[in-house]
C-alpha cells in the first residue's frame, strides 16, 4: 500500500465505521425536488407560455401608430376648403409630476407664466384626478396652444417630468364663413361614438367629423392609419424598426358647390336681410338659398345666412363665449343649416298643384276662370259660409299661365279642390270627395319629393311635411283635441294647394321640385362632386340619380310657361335679368297669428331656373320675412346674373 | 489468481482508476458545455473582444472548467481522509475568510460576498462550504454509534451554526439554506434520533420571528414580498421577478433559439449569465432544453447518491451525502429563484452559472466523490 492510497485509517474499529445510512430518502428528495422544478416550468412554459410570448412580445415591441392626412375638402373648381393643421394641447400625467408639493407648485408656476392658467387651478385639477385614482391618466390643462406656445413646451418639458405636449391632428376650415353648415367640422370622439367605431379600427385620438361633409364622407376622409414597429432594449433604446406600414392619406372629396358663389349668395343675402319695401313688414333676419344643377341634381351653392364660423368647434377652449352666443341663440339659431330647415312653402307649392290638377285631367292649360272678386265664398257642410282669399281680384278670363304667373290662389282652389258652391261658378275636384281629393294631392306632393329626406349628403335635413286626412288625424289624437279638429275639410285642401297652413318644405325640398317640373326628373342631391385621391386621379364619381316624376311632359310644359310668364311679366317680374331666359315662382306665405291690421308675417319665396328652353339650374331663394315677389325674385335675380356672368 | 491482480494490486497514478465514476465526469461536463453556450449566447452582444482573451467571459469560464476538472483529477487521487484529517484546519480558514468578507469584501446587489484577487474574484462561502461538509463528516465518523445522543446532535449543529450566521449577516438567504439543508441531510444519514429534529424543529421555529426581526436585512423581505406580488414594485425589486417569467414563460416548449431571446439579448434579464442563467437556458431552449439540463442534474445527483451508497465508511458516505446535497439544494434554489418559486437570492446554478469560484469547488466536490468510490473496497474491506 502507497502512503497516499492507504494510511490515515480511521481511528474507530471497522464494525462501527459500517455505513449504515438510508439513501432512499435522499434519492426521493432528488426527484421530488426536480419534479417541483418540472411542474413549475411545464405550467409556465406549456401551459402559460402562449400569454408570456405576448408579454415578451409586449415588452421589447414597441408599436406607434401614425395618423394618416386627412382628406381634403375641395371646391368644384378645386379651390382647398380645409387646411390640415396641429392642435397643440398641454397635458399632465400627475403620477409622473415631482414627489414634493414644493417643486409641483414651481412647476405650476412655470406653466401659468407660458399658457396663462392659474398655477392654484392647475394644483386642483391634479388634486382632483389623484383622488378619482385617474393619477396615471394624462389630462389636458390648455388645448389649442399657439405655435410659439407649443414650442416654448416642447422646450421646457425636457426638465418638467409628468408635463408634456400632445399634438392631434385638426383642420382649419379656410372656405369662409358661408362654408360652415356644409363641411360640418372634426373634433374627437365621444365615448359613444369610440364604442361604435373601435370595432372599425378607431383609436381613440383618431378625430372624426361631426356633421356635413366631414361627417357624410369620414370614411373617405379617413384614410389608413400606418404604424411602425421597433424593437427596444431594456433601457429604452430603439435598436432597429422591424416594419412599417406608412399612413394612407384620406381621399379629398371635391364639391359640386363653387367657392365664389357661395361667398357672393351669402354675401347677398345678408345686404338683402333688411327690407327696404314699405309694407309693414319686420327685417328679415335669416335667410337661405339653393343652387342645383337641373341636370345632375348636383349642389352648386347651398347658403345658409346668418353664417358662422365653424373653427370655432377646434377653439372651444378659447372662444367658449362666442360659441355660447352662437348654440344659445333662439332668434337665428346660426348653427342651423337654413336650406334644410322646413318653413311654410306659401305659393310656390302652386307649381305641384298645378301640375297634379293637370295631370288627373281636373283642368287643361286653357281652362279658364273669371276671378271678379279677391273672396271666393264656400258654404260649408254645417251651412255657414267661409271666405277663402286671394291677393288681389285676377279679373275675368284667366288661364293656367296668367293663373301661375299672377299667382292665384282661388285659381288653384278651382284646380285641386274643385268649387262645389258659392260666388264662382261650380268646378270638380280631383277626387270624388273631399278625403280622396286630399289624398289624390298628396300622392303628387309626395311624388315631387315633398315629406320625405332629399337625400342630400349632409345629415340633419329636415323631411317637411305633407297634411293629408291621415297626417291630420294622428297630429289631433291627443284628447285636448275635438273629433271637429281631427276631421279633414275642404279648405284643409285649398289651403295646402297654395303652401299654406300645415305644409312644410325646405329650401332644398323646393329646388329639387323645381327641378323636376322643370325637367320631370326628381334627382337626389348631393353636394359632393367626385372623390379624388391623394395625386388628383379621380378615383369615385358620383352619378346622377333620379326618378321621374308620374307627370307627362306636356303638363310640365304648361306649368314651365306659367313659370316664364311669371317672370316675364308677372309677379316674378322682379328676378328678371336682362338676357336672360328665366322661369320662376314667388311664394309668399303668412304664419303666425294675425296682426290688427288682418295681415299676417310672411315668408318670402322665389324659386326658378334658367335657361328656360333648356333648364340647367335652378335657384331657389328664402327669406324668414318678406313678399316673395319684393325680396326673394330680386336676390335670385342678382344670383342668375352672378351666375350668367362668373359660372364656367 | 485474480484476488493477486485485484485494485489492491495495482500501483502508481493508475491505481483505482478502473472505478473512476465516468457518468459522474460526463454528466458534470454535459452540464458545463450547456453552461458555455448559454453564456456565450448571453455575453457574445456586449463583449468585443478577441475570443481567446481572458477578459472574454466565455474563455475564462472553459479556462475555469479545465483547471477545475484538473483539480477534480488530483483530489480524487487524493485520499479524501487526508481531507477529513485536516477539515478542522480547512474550517477554520473558511471562517476566517468569512470574516474577513464581511469587513472588506465587494458587494453586489445588496450583499457582500467576494474578494477580488487581481483579475479572479473568489467566494469563500463556495469553499466554506465544502470545510463545513468534511468536518461533519469527520465529526460523525468519530461519534458514528452516538449520533442518537442529542449532545452530538447539538455539538454537530455548532459546526454548521457559526457559518451559517457568517453567510446570513453577508446577506445569503440561500447559502444559508443550503448549510441547513447539508447539516440536516448529514445527521439524518448519520441516524439522528427523529424525536431530538422535532425538539430542535420546534425551537427553531420559536426563534424564527427573533431572526427574522433582528437578522433578516429588508432587501430580503422586499424580495420576498415582491415574489409574493412582483407587480406591486415593477421598476426595482420586482423587476427581475417579472423578466424572468417572461423570460422562462415565452420559451414555452422548443424555446427561441440560442442568441435569440429577445429577454436576454436586450437586456431585460439582469444577470442573464449568473444566478438567472436558468432564465436564459428555458427562454433559449426552452421546455426541452430544461428537461436535458434536468437529466443531467438527476444523473450527476444519482451517480453521487450512488457514491454514498457504496462508500468505505461512514466518513465517505456523509462527505458524499453533504455534497450530494449542497449540489442538490444550490440547484433547486437557483431554478426555484428563476421559477418565481423562491425569493430572489444569490445562489448561482452549480456547473451551469459563469464564475469560477462555484465551478472549481464543485469540481473539487466532484473529486471526493471520485476519491470515495476508488477507494470504497479498500475501506470495506478493513
Amino acid at each position: 500500500m502507497s502512503a497516499l492510497g492507504g494510511g490515515f485509517r480511521s481511528p474507530s474499529t471497522p464494525s462501527r465505521n459500517r455505513p449504515h445510512g438510508n439513501l432512499a430518502a435522499l434519492r426521493i428528495a432528488v426527484i421530488v425536488l426536480f419534479g417541483i422544478l418540472t411542474a413549475q416550468l411545464f405550467n409556465m412554459q406549456i401551459l402559460q407560455g402562449s400569454d408570456y410570448a405576448r408579454r415578451s412580445r409586449e415588452n421589447h415591441l414597441t408599436r406607434k401608430e401614425i395618423l394618416p392626412p386627412r382628406g381634403l375638402i375641395l371646391d368644384r373648381n378645386g379651390t382647398p376648403l380645409v387646411r390640415n393643421v396641429g392642435i397643440y394641447t398641454a397635458v399632465i400625467t400627475p403620477t409622473f409630476l415631482p414627489e414634493e408639493p414644493e417643486a409641483r407648485y414651481a412647476l405650476y408656476l412655470r406653466l401659468e407664466t407660458l399658457l396663462g392658467v392659474p398655477a392654484l387651478e392647475i394644483q386642483s385639477r391634479v388634486k382632483e384626478k389623484e383622488a378619482d385614482g385617474k393619477g396615471d391618466i394624462e389630462f389636458p390643462i390648455k388645448e389649442g396652444l399657439t405655435k410659439e406656445q407649443a414650442l416654448a413646451l416642447e422646450e421646457m418639458t425636457a426638465d418638467m417630468s409628468g408635463v408634456a405636449l400632445s399634438i392631434q391632428p385638426g383642420r382649419e376650415y379656410i372656405g369662409g364663413d358661408a362654408f360652415s353648415h356644409i363641411l360640418g367640422y372634426i373634433g374627437k370622439q365621444t365615448p359613444e361614438e369610440y364604442r361604435d367605431l373601435k370595432g372599425e379600427g378607431y383609436s381613440l385620438n383618431e378625430p372624426v367629423g361631426k356633421g356635413g361633409v366631414e361627417l357624410t364622407y369620414q370614411e373617405i376622409l379617413r384614410g389608413q392609419k400606418g404604424a411602425t414597429a421597433a424593437e427596444q432594449d431594456a433601457q429604452g433604446n430603439l435598436l432597429k424598426a422591424l416594419k412599417s406600414r406608412d399612413a394612407v392619406p384620406g381621399d379629398n372629396v371635391r364639391l359640386a358647390i363653387d367657392v365664389d358663389l357661395q361667398n357672393y349668395i351669402a354675401e347677398m343675402l345678408v345686404d338683402s336681410l333688411p327690407n327696404p319695401v314699405t309694407m309693414n313688414q319686420k327685417n328679415a333676419t335669416q335667410a337661405a338659398a339653393v343652387v342645383m344643377s337641373a341636370k345632375t341634381g348636383e349642389v352648386l351653392a347651398l347658403v345658409s345666412v346668418p353664417t358662422y364660423d365653424n373653427n370655432i368647434f377646434a377653439q372651444v377652449a378659447q372662444r367658449g363665449a362666442e360659441y355660447e352666443e352662437l348654440a344659445t341663440n333662439n332668434a337665428t339659431r346660426p348653427l342651423t343649416n337654413k336650406a334644410l330647415s322646413q318653413a311654410l312653402p306659401g305659393s310656390t307649392y302652386k307649381l305641384i298643384t298645378a301640375a297634379a290638377a293637370l295631370q288627373e285631367g281636373n283642368i287643361t292649360p286653357s281652362t279658364s276662370r273669371d276671378i271678379p272678386s279677391r273672396i271666393l265664398e264656400i258654404k260649408g257642410e254645417n251651412g255657414v259660409i267661409y271666405p277663402l282669399v286671394d291677393w288681389r281680384a285676377h279679373g275675368s278670363g284667366i288661364d293656367l299661365t296668367q293663373a301661375i304667373a299672377w299667382s292665384s290662389n282661388i285659381y288653384m282652389f278651382m284646380a285641386v279642390c274643385g268649387i262645389p258652391n258659392g260666388s264662382l261658378q261650380p268646378h270638380k275636384a280631383i277626387g270624388k270627395d273631399v278625403d280622396s281629393s286630399a289624398s289624390i294631392f298628396a300622392y303628387y306632393q309626395r311624388a315631387f319629393g315633398m315629406g320625405q329626406p332629399t337625400g342630400i349628403d349632409i345629415p340633419g335635413e329636415d323631411i317637411g311635411r305633407v297634411p293629408d286626412p291621415a297626417w291630420k288625424a294622428r297630429n289631433y289624437a291627443g284628447p285636448e283635441y275635438t273629433d271637429n279638429d281631427r276631421d279633414w275639410f275642404y279648405a284643409d285642401t285649398c289651403f295646402t294647394a297654395i303652401g299654406q297652413q300645415d305644409v312644410l318644405a325646405t329650401p332644398l325640398q323646393i329646388a329639387r321640385m323645381t327641378a323636376a317640373i322643370a325637367t320631370g326628373k326628381l334627382f337626389t342631391p348631393h353636394v359632393a362632386k367626385d372623390i379624388l385621391d391623394a395625386d388628383g386621379k379621380v378615383v369615385r364619381t358620383i352619378k346622377p340619380d333620379w326618378k321621374s316624376v308620374p307627370v307627362d311632359e306636356a303638363n310640365l310644359a304648361a306649368v314651365r310657361r306659367g313659370m316664364h310668364e311669371s317672370v316675364l311679366a308677372g309677379a316674378g317680374l322682379r328676378a328678371q335679368v336682362p338676357g336672360m331666359d328665366i322661369a320662376g315662382k314667388t311664394g309668399t306665405a303668412e304664419f303666425g297669428t294675425q296682426r290688427a291690421d288682418l295681415t299676417y308675417d310672411q315668408h318670402a319665396w322665389f324659386t326658378g331656373y334658367y335657361p328656360y328652353n333648356d333648364p340647367e339650374y335652378v335657384v331657389t331663394v328664402y327669406f324668414d320675412y318678406g313678399v316673395g315677389g319684393d325680396k326673394a325674385a330680386p336676390a335670385a335675380a342678382n344670383i342668375f346674373s352672378w351666375m350668367n356672368q362668373n359660372l364656367k | 489468481m485474480a484476488a493477486t491482480f485485484g485494485p489492491g494490486r495495482q500501483s502508481g497514478v493508475f491505481r483505482g482508476w478502473d472505478r473512476f465514476d465516468y457518468v459522474l465526469v460526463l454528466s458534470a461536463v454535459g452540464l458545463v458545455v450547456f453552461g458555455l453556450l448559454l453564456i456565450y449566447s448571453g455575453t457574445y452582444r456586449t463583449y468585443e473582444g478577441p475570443p481567446a482573451s481572458f477578459a472574454n467571459p466565455v474563455t475564462k469560464q472553459a479556462i475555469f472548467a479545465i483547471f477545475g476538472i484538473i483539480v477534480m483529477l488530483a483530489v480524487s487521487k487524493i485520499d479524501y481522509h487526508y481531507l477529513t484529517h485536516y477539515s478542522p484546519v480547512l474550517y477554520g480558514i473558511s471562517l476566517l475568510s468569512l470574516v474577513a468578507i464581511l469587513l472588506m469584501g465587494h458587494s453586489a446587489y445588496g450583499s457582500t460576498r467576494w474578494f477580488n484577487l487581481g483579475p479572479i474574484q473568489i467566494q469563500p462561502s463556495e469553499f466554506a462550504k465544502l470545510a463545513t461538509i468534511l468536518l461533519l463528516a469527520k465529526f460523525f465518523s468519530a461519534h458514528g454509534g452516538d449520533a442518537k445522543d442529542l449532545r452530538t446532535l447539538i455539538f454537530s449543529l455548532g459546526i454548521v451554526a457559526p457559518c451559517f450566521a457568517l453567510v446570513f449577516i453577508q446577506p445569503d438567504l440561500g447559502t444559508s439554506i443550503v448549510f441547513v439543508s447539508v447539516w440536516l441531510g448529514v445527521v439524518l444519514v448519520a441516524g439522528v434520533s427523529r424525536r431530538h429534529l422535532f425538539i430542535l424543529a420546534a425551537v427553531g421555529l420559536a426563534v424564527l420571528p427573533f431572526a427574522w426581526t433582528f437578522f433578516v436585512a429588508d432587501y430580503q423581505i422586499e424580495r420576498i414580498s415582491v415574489l409574493v406580488d412582483p407587480e406591486e414594485d415593477p421598476l426595482d425589486a420586482g423587476y427581475n421577478v417579472i423578466q424572468s417569467q417572461i423570460a422562462v414563460g415565452s420559451g414555452q416548449l422548443t424555446g427561441k433559439g440560442l442568441t435569440n431571446g429577445e429577454q436576454t439579448q436586450l437586456g431585460y434579464l439582469k444577470v442573464a449569465t449568473k444566478d438567472f442563467i436558468f432564465s436564459l437556458q428555458a427562454e433559449e431552449l426552452g421546455f426541452a432544453g430544461s428537461m436535458v439540463m434536468f437529466s443531467l442534474f438527476i444523473v450527476l445527483l444519482m451517480r453521487g447518491i450512488r457514491a454514498a451508497q457504496i462508500a468505505g465508511d461512514i466518513s465517505g458516505q456523509l462527505v458524499a451525502v453533504g455534497i450530494v446535497i449542497l449540489i442538490l439544494m444550490q440547484a433547486f434554489i437557483n431554478i426555484a429563484v428563476n421559477l418565481s418559486l423562491f425569493p430572489v437570492t444569490g445562489i448561482p446554478l452549480p456547473l451551469v452559472s459563469q464564475g469560477g469560484s462555484s465551478l472549481v469547488s464543485i469540481f473539487v466536490s466532484l473529486g471526493l466523490l471520485q476519491s470515495i468510490i476508488m477507494r470504497h473496497r479498500a475501506y470495506r474491506q478493513t
